[in-house]
């Protein structure tokens, strides 16, 4: 993220429709967040939609595999 | 549009909206029990309407409206339809179903001993955090720590001073009915709901919807048992009694039906993102929103609620120590990522499960991308989380390496 676009950025985010969950994070990255899509194609707009916020300067996507969950 | 909000806040939000609706249900239940009079017979006549409702309002939230369930849209986004019970939830809706009917039958016994102030029988039923945190400690992986056993105990001792009989009476009977009767009930009716809210359905988390729908059913039918058995060996009349009182008192009934629907679905939501025994602690709230309910029955006639200074300073005392408990579960839970990269030559799927053996994971997903492993953290402290989550991840021979990130704010689909 570019430094103090946060919070806007954020905001934008809350829009987003497959968005699940958004959290702000210290360290290397700032932002994850975890998307429910249904397509790749679906996962490519919620990307290209990330990606076009104001303040974004990078993205990377990790796409779930498997998962074990309390 | 859908709305995102702060996880924490959902949490609270669902569990305080199911202590409000609680309260105002246990408004009724005083005109209804002073109505009906029996326990056995209010018992069963409150499951036969809440089935009825559950089933009407299930099907109505089942409609679709643009490719989505009215409950999805509304009350909970992982709701499609009602569905039949799987064979895997049979065993945890029995005994929370158990649980239920034994709780309920304990509750409405209460009103009679309590002179009919749903401020003074509310409270009791929180023993079942204590009840909670012991049964987690002894069988879940997230084992409580010492805030979370503080915090408890705060709130517990707070409900308990919140509850001041105000004639001073202290009853046997009573205490058998409190920590024989509703608590453990409460314990294994929260406990098997939380563990049924876990649970995949078809690949999808369940819902609150049908586990509260099933969780009647079954409720119903051990209420209906207990109830005939309890007329064979008394030579009562209850069952038949209840089924009358569920006609005559339908408009009570149904109302109480109603708002417990609602206040369950939300509660067995809450249920799915905290602990058992920290949404009780949460819904113990209850307490506090049941005094106006308490004053508004006593203008009424139907209650009685005191102005005695000293018993309404112990009052006032217990619902600090509430309020205290509660602030501090909310504000010490500490959450984080760790990203993870493996070594070649291991076994993903064996590494994953060394990983969830952790005490404090919380989710492991096996990612394709820069990462091999997202491991999530919930830790009440950072020390904690070095020392019980991240020394046992280095001991792990397939992690080559990890970053952690911790979380500073989160939201999520309401």
């Amino acid at each position: 993220m570019q430094p103090g676009r946060t919070d806007k950025a954020i905001n934008e985010m809350r829009k987003i429709e497959c968005i699940a969950k958004i959290s702000v994070v210290a360290g290397e990255y700032d932002i994850v967040v975890r998307a429910q899509v249904k397509s790749l194609d679906k996962l490519l707009k919620v990307t290209d939609e990330i990606q076009m916020i104001p303040g974004v300067s990078k993205t990377t996507t990790q796409v779930i595999e498997k998962e074990i969950t309390s | 549009m859908k709305i995102k909000i702060r996880k924490k806040y959902l949490f609270f939000v669902l569990a305080f909206s199911s202590a409000i609706i609680a309260a105002v249900v246990s408004g009724i239940d005083t005109i209804a029990g002073k109505e009906i009079g029996d326990p056995w017979a209010l018992s069963l006549s409150c499951f036969i309407l809440a089935l009825l409702v559950s089933l009407l309002f299930g099907l109505i939230l089942s409609i679709p409206v643009k490719n989505k369930s009215i409950g999805s849209k509304t009350i909970d986004p992982t709701f499609k339809r009602l569905r039949f019970i799987k064979k895997q939830e049979l065993k945890y809706h029995l005994l929370a179903g158990f649980g239920n009917a034994a709780m309920t039958i304990g509750y409405f016994s209460l009103f009679p001993l309590s002179n009919y102030d749903p401020s003074v029988v509310l409270p009791f039923a929180q023993i079942a955090i204590l009840y909670l945190v012991i049964a987690e400690s002894i069988t879940e992986k997230d084992t409580p720590t010492l805030i979370e056993i503080q915090s408890s105990v705060i709130v517990t001792f707070g409900a308990i001073l919140g509850s001041i009989s105000l004639s001073g009476e202290i009853n046997l009977l009573t205490f058998i009915i409190v920590f024989l009767v509703i608590n453990p009930g409460w314990m294994i009716f929260s406990f098997y709901q939380r563990k049924l809210k876990l649970m995949k359905i078809d690949d999808r988390i369940n819902d609150s919807i049908n586990i509260r729908v099933w969780n009647v059913v079954f409720a119903l039918l051990f209420t209906g048992l207990i109830v005939l058995i309890y007329d064979l060996f008394s030579g009562g009349n209850y069952f038949y009694d209840g089924l009358i009182a569920s006609i005559k008192q339908f408009g009570w009934m149904a109302l109480i039906a109603l708002g417990t629907f609602f206040s369950f679905v939300f509660y067995i939501r809450a249920l799915g993102i905290g602990k058992a025994s920290v949404t009780q602690a949460v819904k113990a709230s209850v307490i506090v929103f049941s005094i106006p309910v308490t004053i508004v029955l006593s203008y009424f006639g139907y209650a009685s609620f005191t102005a005695d200074p000293v018993l309404l300073l112990i009052k006032t005392m217990g619902i600090i120590l509430m309020i205290l408990g509660i602030a501090s579960f909310a504000l010490t839970l500490t959450k984080a990522y760790v990203f993870i990269k493996m070594k070649t030559g291991y076994s993903i799927e064996n590494t994953m499960k060394d990983i969830w053996k952790i005490k404090g994971v919380n989710r492991v997903t096996a990612v394709a991308g820069e990462y091999d492993f997202i491991v999530k953290i919930h830790t009440r402290t950072l020390i904690k989380g070095y020392e019980r989550i991240l020394k046992k991840m280095e001991e792990i021979p397939a992690i080559k390496e990890y970053k952690w990130q911790s979380v500073l704010r989160e939201w999520e689909d309401i």
